[in-house]
């Protein structure tokens, strides 16, 4: 260190500089509130007032409440049948896009694509309630072809908080394995096939382990957003079942517990935390 | 890469995003030389119809923030700072418990027409504390079953038990408000709302949880009432005349009804806050709400209708409005309803609690 | 003949898939779009239009309108502070060997991994606690937060080699250090830093639940809706939504005539 010299320490301190306007931000405005409400899911409220003495209370009030442990089992079925559901779906959709439509249209295939979830979100999901209502298209369309003899609701259940989910990650997912697929060499397949290797083979042992790293981006980014949601749950849910965002809402909405909501915060992000760290593999940041 | 196409890029651009910028900016800059107004109200009060004659007439901006549950109202006087709140709009029967709280300034009695109101509706023990006028109601309805007599037989509606038979499984909605929700079904299992205590609650889960299995959906005002509307589900239970007014203009088949084992009657209030830097301004609303102009506009407020506390509104509302709110029949519903009940901080806890679970189930 | 009708038969299924999934994603904006033409006060079928009364009483709403330049206003400048502060961060880790670099990098990419209502309700805590006023300022505040990361990815994931030695040529030719970063650094980064403040803004923009909870009076245009769906469900939200549909595709082809077709020619 002390062989620096003034050029090159100018040049940290110019580094640094350059650094500290983001890693403030972050610190006061991300870590900051996160450890506040670290402390608050220590605290707890009686009454109106804040208890300031730490204690596990609010966690073990957590297990020993049926419906908040559903909740959160709730919401990670939820999370994982949407992720499986989007990745099934979106994969031969990237593939497509990135090896049968002309390169021609391609932009304007995935424009095409992302172009709906231009409107609000909240209104996107007040028109599914209303496509899965009972008096709502889909019902209209089984009875005009005769499939049904009265109409029929598909809304208010977990089934349509799932197609709500679905059909935004479906895009979500397409883009981010369509970029890997671009990514990759064509030589590869090219090369398996010269081997003497069939389509399917090709896919499994060379297609799938490359395009890995693209599906799990999309698939950890799809966990993340869909375990934290709150408005498609809410419109299309029904109320038939609760998840932890909607449980954590009702702890600030109708009784101002922060100390209880902060705590079962704190057991979203530790569940976030586990799979981020299964994923951690195929998550790192590359330079190009 | 000549820079000349890059400069065009760049410039096009950043002129672009400038003009954007300025544009919105431009947009978003209201002129606030008027004096505003803040009041935290049920979604009945955004109805620029009732706002707008108040704001032109005193020249001022009315800000609403609107919740539902005074539960939601409390936190978001807790997460402000005094001074933020000026009017309150608030369930009757919490009136005691926030002014114990501390929140709101006393009225001039002698300035408002308590005098002209249903004498029912007054309830001067909740809105009076030590002689003291906190509140005044302005509006009320019940909580009881609207349904669509085209596909229910409107009979078995005056039976609460009904709702818990097969004959209507996954039909019905319910309305997503614990404590007229639990005070209906006290009614249904023969007590009366005020007989809710800790020991009971567990009976009371039961029939939740039954209601529950025969239940289609469990919403807030708007997504329960679009249930109605769209036919997926008949019967409303916890929903009234406030349900229903709305839609009938263009669905004359709801209705709605107080079952034999009697009715839960809501009742808002409106109030000022302690702490309010425009006392006077705040109570010239007030006055307006309570005039039987605003009354007749309030009863018949786009988010959902009911009955005006001001009998004069009679005068101004017109002969369907007051078909449609039942105004003649309304001596007899006061006399076969209920208030809400109001627990204490534990049991309301306790309550909130059973509502998670039966949600959940 | 036959050969490329086989071939073409094959190709069925592939496109039948296409059309399927492409009419999954349209679905529901087909459908709110037809129904804000509705006539009647419900926007369910059956339809009966075509009528633009719901569009007036959208132009007509002095508060859709206040919210539409409130969202638009904090998009664009929560994304300027974003794509400023990621992209002075990105030059300096990738530019310089620091120590603990990739804790850096990891601390700065961390809000990606965290549930936007998490940082909503982390942000309310604080600033309840510090007793600072909710307004569209703290709104700003919390988008800043979510796109920053964001913007440090896609920029430093662009910082390669090649323009490392662009740079160390100007330097070499006597330029100093912010002119380097000013006349070399951006313009060579220039589809990059586009790309994150579009993405940024789009994210903003649409953004419901930190507006939600750290905004008082002054709300964007999701809290506006939302707030509008809560008083009763009719065509009006279909007509905003449409417009705001309709505001997107005519920017996209703003841009894509006035950016990208100009850097192709």
């Amino acid at each position: 260190m002390r062989t620096d010299t003034p050029r090159q320490w100018s040049e940290r301190a110019r580094a640094w500089g350059l650094l500290l306007p983001a890693l403030l931000w972050t610190a006061a405005f991300f870590l900051a509130p996160l450890v506040i409400m670290g402390l608050y899911s220590l605290w707890r409220r009686s009454g109106a007032r804040l208890v300031t003495d730490f204690s596990l209370n609010n966690y073990q009030a957590f297990f020993a409440k049926g419906f908040l442990v559903e909740s959160l089992v709730n919401s990670i079925e939820v999370t994982l049948i949407v992720t499986l559901v989007s990745v099934l779906l979106a994969y031969p959709l990237a593939t497509i896009l990135a090896e049968r439509v002309p390169p021609r249209w391609q932009r304007l295939a995935l424009v095409l694509a992302i172009l709906p979830f231009w409107t609000s979100y909240v209104v996107r999901s007040y028109s599914w309630l209303l496509v899965l209502s009972e008096g709502g298209i889909l019902s209209n369309f089984l009875l005009d072809l005769g499939l049904t003899a009265e109409p029929v609701s598909f809304a208010n259940n977990r089934g349509a908080t799932v197609v709500g989910f679905v059909h935004f990650f479906v895009m979500l997912l397409t883009l981010t394995i369509y970029a890997n697929l671009k990514q990759l060499s064509p030589s590869y397949r090219k090369a398996a096939a010269d081997l003497g290797a069939g389509p399917l083979r090709t896919f499994w042992h060379v297609t799938l382990p490359l395009t890995l790293p693209g599906i799990m981006v999309g698939a950890f980014l799809t966990f993340v957003l869909c375990i934290g949601d709150y408005i498609t749950p809410q419109i299309l849910g029904g109320n038939k079942e609760l998840l932890l965002p909607q449980a954590i809402m009702l702890q600030i909405a109708r009784r101002s517990d922060f100390p209880m909501a902060s705590a079962l915060a704190m057991i979203l992000m530790a569940v976030v935390s586990l799979v981020y760290l299964a994923c951690a593999r195929w998550l790192k940041i590359d330079r190009v | 890469m000549t820079s000349r196409n890059r400069g065009i890029t760049r410039r096009r651009g950043l002129l672009l995003g400038a003009a954007v910028a300025a544009a919105s900016l431009s947009v978003s800059a209201t002129a606030s030389a008027t004096e505003e107004l803040n009041a935290l109200v049920w979604c009945d009060h955004t109805d620029p119809a009732l706002i707008a004659p108040f704001e032109e007439a005193n020249d001022v901006r009315v800000n609403l923030k609107e919740y539902e549950g005074t539960g939601s109202a409390l936190a978001i006087v807790e997460q402000s700072q005094p001074g933020d709140w000026d009017v309150f709009v608030i369930d009757g029967v919490d009136v005691p418990r926030v002014v114990e709280a501390g929140l709101l300034a006393e009225l001039p009695a002698d300035q408002l027409p308590l005098a002209d109101t249903f004498e029912q509706v007054k309830m001067t023990d909740v809105t009076h504390v030590d002689g003291k006028m906190y509140a005044i109601m302005e509006k009320f309805g019940y909580n009881v079953i609207s349904y669509d007599k085209s596909k229910v037989d409107p009979a078995d509606m005056r039976d609460l038990t009904m709702l818990w038979s097969d004959k209507y499984k996954g039909r019905i909605a319910v309305y997503d408000y614990y404590i007229p929700l639990m005070d209906l079904v006290a009614l249904k299992m023969g007590m009366k709302p005020s007989d809710i205590t800790a020991d009971k609650l567990p009976a009371m889960k039961e029939e939740l949880f039954k209601l529950k299995d025969n239940a289609a959906m469990v919403g807030e005002v708007v997504s329960s009432t679009t249930a109605l509307a769209t036919g997926e589900a008949d019967i409303l239970l916890g929903g009234g005349e406030w349900a229903v007014a709305v839609m009938q203009a263009e669905n004359p088949d709801l209705d709605w009804v107080l079952p034999d084992q009697g009715g839960i009657l809501w009742a808002q209030s409106l109030a000022v806050f302690k702490d309010s830097k425009k006392k006077d301004l705040a109570v010239k609303f007030v006055q307006y709400i309570m005039s039987p102009e605003g009354q007749a506009r309030l009863a018949t407020s786009s988010c959902f209708w009911g009955m005006p506390a001001n009998k004069k509104a009679g005068a101004v509302l017109t002969a369907e409005q007051k078909t449609a709110l039942r105004w003649d029949e309304q001596e007899g519903f006061l006399a076969k309803s209920y208030r809400y009940f109001i627990p204490d901080a534990d049991l309301d806890a306790a309550m909130l609690d059973v509502w998670s679970e039966f949600l959940q189930h | 003949m036959a050969r490329s009708f086989i071939t073409a038969l094959r190709a069925l299924p592939v496109w039948l898939y296409v059309v399927l999934l492409y009419g999954f994603i349209f679905l529901p904006v087909g459908v709110l779009v037809l129904f804000s033409f509705q006539e009647s006060r419900l926007p369910i079928p059956p339809f009966n239009g075509p009528s633009l009364r719901w569009y007036e009483a959208v132009f007509a709403d002095a508060r859709l309108m206040a919210a539409l330049g409130n969202s638009i206003a904090v998009a664009l400048t929560s994304s300027l502070a974003a794509v400023v502060l990621g992209f002075l961060a990105a030059y300096s880790l990738a530019r310089h060997r620091l120590p603990g670099a990739a804790l850096l990098q990891g601390f700065l990419t961390a809000p990606l991994t965290v549930s936007y209502l998490i940082i909503a309700m982390g942000l309310l805590i604080t600033f309840n606690q510090l007793g600072v006023p909710k307004s569209l300022l703290t709104v700003g505040i919390g988008h800043v937060v979510i796109n920053l990361p964001l913007c440090f990815a896609i920029l430093y994931s662009q910082m390669g080699a090649h323009q490392a030695n662009i740079e160390r040529a100007a330097r070499d030719l006597g330029a100093r250090e912010w002119q380097v970063l000013g006349l070399v650094t951006v313009p060579m980064l220039w589809p990059a830093l586009f790309a994150s403040f579009f993405l940024s803004v789009t994210f903003s923009w649409d953004e419901f639940i930190i507006a939600f909870m750290v905004s008082r009076f002054d709300v964007t245009l999701p809290v506006e809706i939302w707030s509008m769906l809560r008083t009763g469900l009719n065509p009006k939200t279909n007509a905003i939504g449409s417009f705001v549909f309709l505001i997107s595709i005519a920017t996209v082809l703003v841009l894509d005539l006035v950016v990208f077709r100009s850097r192709k020619a």
